[in-house]
């Protein structure tokens, strides 16, 4: 091929419908109006099959098709000539595909109409550039070239895991004008994904959780693709901003543990990419616009850079804090000011290792259990002093596996207290050590 | 004399007043050729269609219709997605001429309108449908079988009682 089908990626956004020739095997040609040309590699593309249509039947008896594609901004033309290969009807590119035409339907006002049956793939041919009269094309957003420099400068300097995502959140906000994002762990056993930074938002949302699977970023997780919905005035079935209130657990003994989503209320455009690493699934980075149209294929190339980048900063920042972790501890500082005043009461609730900080919840799971932990050995012992090492070695915390991104959780720990108050917190004190800071006395109250 | 269709008078309202429209066919070896036409009208009597094509854009396509006479063409109304498909299995080829100029000029005023309601400049109405006339032809041709392709459950249904 000799124009790469990535340079006309501008004509695959579905903001002008393609249109797809075929041929039934009497002769008979057959044009018809496609919703999706969705870009799959570079030899092939995957057209929506939402219809059984004649479009459909053409194809399984004939697989050659032509499709002619506009590009949305200067009206240039091209021929794709294709031959249909199979239909998938799940996975990475159904699931990209299924999102995207949400976004579609509701921009063209289908929604209800279109529904994704299946992903056609089908091989290119030859891309042809017809000949014509286009517009200039406009500028190319300069950049976001530099912004991922800038990105990879940060991350290559930062030595622990609130340093990379400071990092990712400034540089997303301020050089890729991506104003409102967050990223999000995967918790593996529990097969759900917790906020751990978060900007541009009214509430951070540290903690709070989505569902593996749930909207576009439980997608991403699942699929472990980008999902990306670039036009979505009502696509209410992918929008993240749809609360996880519905998924009232099954009664608990603890009072409501929910820590509310921070998402926009009416997102115009979002994006999700999966964090991968070793091939192992991470966590999601996120951002979305209360504007139509505003993230574009160089967008969510730009993104699935800045998340590789994440993944491997994150994993090396692991390894390296548990390296760390067999060194000597060093000395306990003295405590410059003792706890004192009236106490803060913490409560725990063993069923879902939730913790309660004067009666307002703080955090539930594996962080919980470690909170309790800490708790408790400073009150039985008077410690202040941890290592991640002896967290790691706790049978009571029932730390998944080695894989489990330790840091992490006490990170979502670290802020969650932060937002609770200036009375407990956690500092961390060297590679894999850290400190609980302790300014009341604290007084435990199981439940 | 084949049997021809009679549109709908909506249907055949929307195609005369100038709607997106796109035109195919296919080789001897059932491969299908595609592109957008430049300009269509409806003869007085409603039974005639002409569209316009440019050749350096449609090489394939009008050699396929010039040798086996297949052709579709596809009018669609950009704002409320209501789509015709058109059939027929001879089809006549003309160079354009000046007097084609007034069809012409009807349908791009038509088309700037449409897509602009669609949210789209007039630059881009008049980019996708420039055209040289000395590069243009006519085609003409009186549908045989119509279809329903709005989007929806009536999509491929068939339109019109045969005349």
């Amino acid at each position: 091929m000799s124009t790469p089908l990535a340079e006309i990626r501008a004509c695959l956004e579905g903001a002008i419908p393609a249109v797809l020739a075929t041929c039934g095997a009497d002769g008979v040609p057959n044009v018809a109006y496609i919703s999706q040309v969705f870009h799959v590699d570079d030899r092939h593309v995957a057209l929506s099959f939402q219809f059984f249509n004649k479009t459909r039947q053409n194809i399984l008896s004939n697989p050659r098709a032509t499709a002619l594609l506009l590009d949305p901004r200067t009206a240039a033309f091209w021929r794709l000539h294709i031959r249909y290969l199979r239909t998938e009807s799940e996975g990475p590119v159904f699931e990209s595909m299924k999102a995207q035409l949400a976004g579609i339907a509701s921009h063209s006002g289908m929604e209800g109409v279109f529904r994704l049956l299946g992903s056609d793939i089908y091989e290119v041919e030859k891309l042809e550039q017809v000949p014509g009269d286009p517009l200039p094309a406009p500028p190319r957003p300069a950049g976001r070239l530099a912004a991922l420099r800038s990105l990879s400068e940060r991350l290559a300097r930062c030595c622990a895991l609130d340093e990379a995502l400071n990092a990712v959140m400034a540089v997303l906000s301020d050089a890729l004008d991506m104003r409102h994002a967050m990223v999000l762990m995967l918790d593996q056993p529990a097969q759900r994904l917790y906020t751990v930074a978060s900007t541009g938002y009214a509430i951070s949302g540290v903690g709070s959780e989505i569902r593996v699977g749930q909207g576009v970023i439980g997608v991403a997780a699942r699929e472990r693709t980008p999902v990306r919905i670039s036009h979505m005035t009502n696509a209410a079935l992918y929008s993240q901003a749809m609360r996880s209130s519905f998924e009232r657990e099954s009664p608990d003994i603890a009072p409501v543990t929910e820590i509310p989503y921070p998402g926009l209320a009416e997102p115009h455009g979002q994006l999700a990419v999966p964090i991968l690493s070793a091939d192992r699934l991470l966590g999601v980075v996120f951002v979305e616009s209360p504007q139509d149209l505003r993230f574009s294929y160089e967008d969510e190339d730009a993104l699935v850079v800045a998340a590789g980048h994440l993944g491997a900063a994150i994993d090396l920042l692991q390894s390296g804090a548990e390296s760390a972790e067999g060194e000597a501890a060093a000395p306990a500082q003295e405590d410059s000011a003792p706890s004192r005043g009236a106490s803060l009461q913490l409560r725990h609730y063993p069923a879902n290792d939730s913790v309660f900080l004067d009666g307002e919840y703080l955090i539930k799971g594996v962080a919980g259990a470690i909170l309790w932990k800490l708790a408790r050995d400073h009150v039985q012992q008077g410690r202040t002093e941890f290592s991640n090492r002896e967290l790691r070695l706790d049978p009571s915390l029932g730390l998944p596996d080695i894989s489990d991104n330790l840091e992490a959780r006490l990170l979502l720990l670290q802020r969650r207290l932060q937002e609770h108050g200036p009375h407990l917190r956690i500092e961390k004190t060297g590679r894999g050590r850290f400190r609980l800071a302790v300014g009341r006395p604290l007084r435990l109250d199981p439940a | 004399m084949v049997a021809t269709v009679r549109l709908p008078d909506d249907l055949l309202a929307m195609i005369a007043r100038g709607v997106s429209c796109i035109v195919g066919s296919r080789d001897e070896a059932l491969r299908p050729s595609i592109m957008r036409a430049v300009g269509s009208q409806v003869a007085a009597d409603g039974a005639g269609i002409t569209v316009y094509l440019s050749r350096s854009q449609s090489r394939q396509l009008l050699q396929d219709i010039a040798s086996t006479g297949d052709v579709a063409v596809v009018f669609s109304e950009p704002a409320s997605h209501r789509t015709v498909q058109l059939k027929a299995r001879t089809a006549a080829i003309r160079p354009a001429t000046e007097a084609d100029r007034p069809a012409l000029d009807r349908y791009l005023a038509s088309m700037e309108h449409e897509i602009g309601r669609v949210g789209y400049p007039v630059s881009m109405a008049r980019a996708m449908l420039a055209y040289r006339l000395d590069d243009l032809v006519a085609l003409s041709f009186t549908p045989e079988m119509a279809f329903d392709q709005t989007p929806g459950p009536r999509a491929g249904s068939a339109l019109g009682a045969s005349k």
